[in-house]
C-alpha cells in the first residue's frame, strides 16, 4: 500500500482503496444479520445508502460517524447503535496501523515520507478519538438509565448485544450495593426498590424527551407537531431550538441533526 | 435541639453533604455515622407503625409515618447512588486505573467497604465491556520503572526496569497509564 493512499484515505470512501461497487439494496434482515467486522465493502456501502436518507451517500463513514456522534451527544435518549459503520472504522484503524507499522520499519523511507507517516498517524488518533468518545457517550446513558433499559425492550432494539449485556450487569450492579450498604439494615417491609409511592417521584431514571435540542435540518423536512398544537416545518439548514420529543422521528430518519 | 427533632431532619443532612459534593467537586468521606441513625429511625418508625397497627385503630399518624419512611428511604438512595456517580467519574477520570485509587491512602479512607467492593465490580464489568472492542490482545511492553510482581492470566510477571514482556492488555492497561510501562 503506498502512501498517497494513506493520506486520503479518511476523506474518501470506505474500506480499503478501490471504489465499491454500488449494489441493489439488500433485504433488510440479511443487512441486520452481518455483526461481522471484516464485511466486504460493497456490503457497507450498501447498508448505509440504504439506512438513510439518499444525501448520506455523499459522506465518509467518518463523517457519519461524526454526525451520529454529535446526535448521541446531544440526544437525551439512547439513539440506535451504529455498529457496522463503527467496526468498519475500527477495522480501517486497525489496518492503517498495520501499514504504519510497517513503513516505519522500512529503512529505504524518505525524511519526507517520514513526515507524512506522522501525519497518518495523527489523522488515525483523531478517528480513535471521535470512536473513543462516541463510544463512552452510549455506555455514559446506559449507566444512567441502566433500570429503565432492562425493563424496557424498545431501547434494548436500540443497542448493542454487549451494551445489552453492560446494562444489565450495571443495573445488577447498582441493587446490589443499595442492599449491601441500606436496604439491608432496613426492616423488612421497606426492603423492595419496586414501590412506587403516590406523589414521589419515580425511582427509576428516565430519559428526559422534553429536554432541548438545537437541530439543523439536513433536508427538508415533512412538518412537525409542536406542543402548542402549531406546526414547524423546517426547510434545508434551518436551525431551530425545540423539545427533544418534537424532532425524535426526524433524526432516526437522519433529517435532521443535532448541533 | 432534640425537643424540635423531627421525622427526616436527619435525612436532609445527608442529602444536604451530596449536595455539598456536587458544589465543591469533592468525594466527602462516607457518613457511616449519620446514615446507621437513619436507619435506626427507620426501624423505629417501622415499630410505631406497627403498634398502630395491631391497636387497629385509623390514625392519621399513619400517613405521617409512611410518608417519613419512603422520605428516609428515598434519601438514603439518593446519597449512595450519588456517591456511586462520583466514583464513576473518578473512575474514569484516572484511565480506568482501579489500582490508582485504591492505593490512594487519603481517597481509601473516604470509602465504605461496600464502595470498594462496588469499584471492584464495576472494574471488571467495564473490562468485559471493552474487551469486546479490542481483538488483538497481546502487547510488547517496555517496563519504565519497577513495578514488582503483577499477576497477569499468564502468571505472575516480575516486571524490572529495561525489560520487555509481550503480555496481555487487560492485565497491564493500569500500568501503562500510570506510567509503569510503556508500549513497543
Amino acid at each position: 500500500m503506498d502512501l498517497d493512499d494513506d493520506d486520503s484515505f479518511f476523506t474518501r470512501n470506505v474500506l480499503g482503496g478501490n471504489p465499491a461497487p454500488r449494489q441493489p439494496a439488500a433485504p433488510a434482515a440479511q443487512r441486520r444479520a452481518s455483526p461481522d467486522p471484516f464485511q466486504s465493502g460493497p456490503d457497507f456501502d450498501v447498508w448505509t445508502a440504504n439506512r438513510d436518507s439518499e444525501d448520506t451517500q455523499g459522506e465518509t463513514p467518518l463523517q457519519q460517524l461524526i454526525r451520529h456522534w454529535m446526535n448521541e451527544r446531544h440526544a437525551p435518549d439512547i439513539l440506535p447503535v451504529q455498529q457496522t459503520l463503527l467496526s468498519g472504522l475500527l477495522d480501517h484503524i486497525r489496518r492503517q496501523s498495520d501499514t504504519v507499522q510497517i513503513l516505519r520499519s522500512d529503512p529505504s523511507s524518505s525524511e519526507e515520507d517520514h513526515f507524512r507517516i506522522m501525519l497518518v498517524q495523527t489523522e488515525i488518533e483523531r478517528v480513535k478519538f471521535i470512536v473513543r468518545s462516541y463510544v463512552r457517550t452510549r455506555l455514559f446513558k446506559i449507566e444512567k438509565y441502566a433500570r429503565y433499559i432492562t425493563t424496557n425492550a424498545d431501547v434494548q432494539s436500540r443497542m448493542s448485544a454487549t451494551e445489552q449485556q453492560h446494562a444489565t450487569r450495571h443495573a445488577t450492579l447498582t441493587d446490589e450495593h443499595f442492599f449491601q450498604s441500606v436496604l439491608r439494615s432496613l426492616p423488612a417491609p421497606q426492603r423492595g426498590l419496586d414501590e412506587a409511592p403516590a406523589f414521589v417521584p419515580s425511582i427509576v431514571t428516565l430519559p428526559d424527551k422534553t429536554r432541548a435540542v438545537f437541530v439543523h435540518a439536513r433536508v427538508d423536512c415533512p412538518p412537525v407537531r409542536l406542543p402548542d398544537g402549531t406546526t414547524l416545518e423546517m426547510e434545508k439548514g434551518h436551525i431551530s431550538l425545540t423539545p427533544y420529543a418534537v424532532v425524535e422521528q426526524l433524526v432516526a430518519r437522519g433529517e435532521v441533526e443535532l448541533v | 435541639m432534640s425537643d424540635t427533632r423531627q421525622f427526616g431532619d436527619l435525612a436532609i443532612q445527608l442529602v444536604t453533604e451530596s449536595r455539598r459534593s456536587t458544589l465543591t467537586d469533592t468525594l466527602l468521606k462516607y457518613n457511616d455515622n449519620l446514615v446507621r441513625q437513619i436507619i435506626r429511625e427507620q426501624r423505629d418508625l417501622e415499630k410505631l407503625m406497627q403498634t398502630l397497627i395491631d391497636t387497629d385503630a385509623v390514625s392519621p399518624s399513619l400517613l405521617i409515618y409512611q410518608t417519613a419512611i419512603v422520605r428516609n428511604k428515598r434519601c438514603l438512595l439518593a446519597y449512595h447512588m450519588h456517591r456511586m456517580d462520583r466514583l464513576r467519574d473518578m473512575y474514569w477520570a484516572c484511565g480506568c486505573a482501579l489500582p490508582h485509587i485504591l492505593s490512594n491512602a487519603p481517597l481509601r479512607s473516604k470509602l465504605s467497604p461496600h464502595e470498594v467492593d462496588y469499584l471492584r465490580q464495576y472494574n471488571a464489568s467495564t473490562m468485559a465491556f471493552r474487551a469486546s472492542f479490542s481483538s488483538n490482545n497481546d502487547d510488547l511492553v517496555w517496563v519504565k520503572k519497577d513495578c514488582g510482581t503483577i499477576h497477569t492470566e499468564l502468571g505472575a510477571i516480575d516486571f524490572k526496569k529495561g525489560q520487555r514482556f509481550m503480555v496481555r492488555r487487560a492485565d497491564i492497561e493500569h500500568l501503562i497509564v500510570q506510567g509503569y510501562l510503556e508500549e513497543v
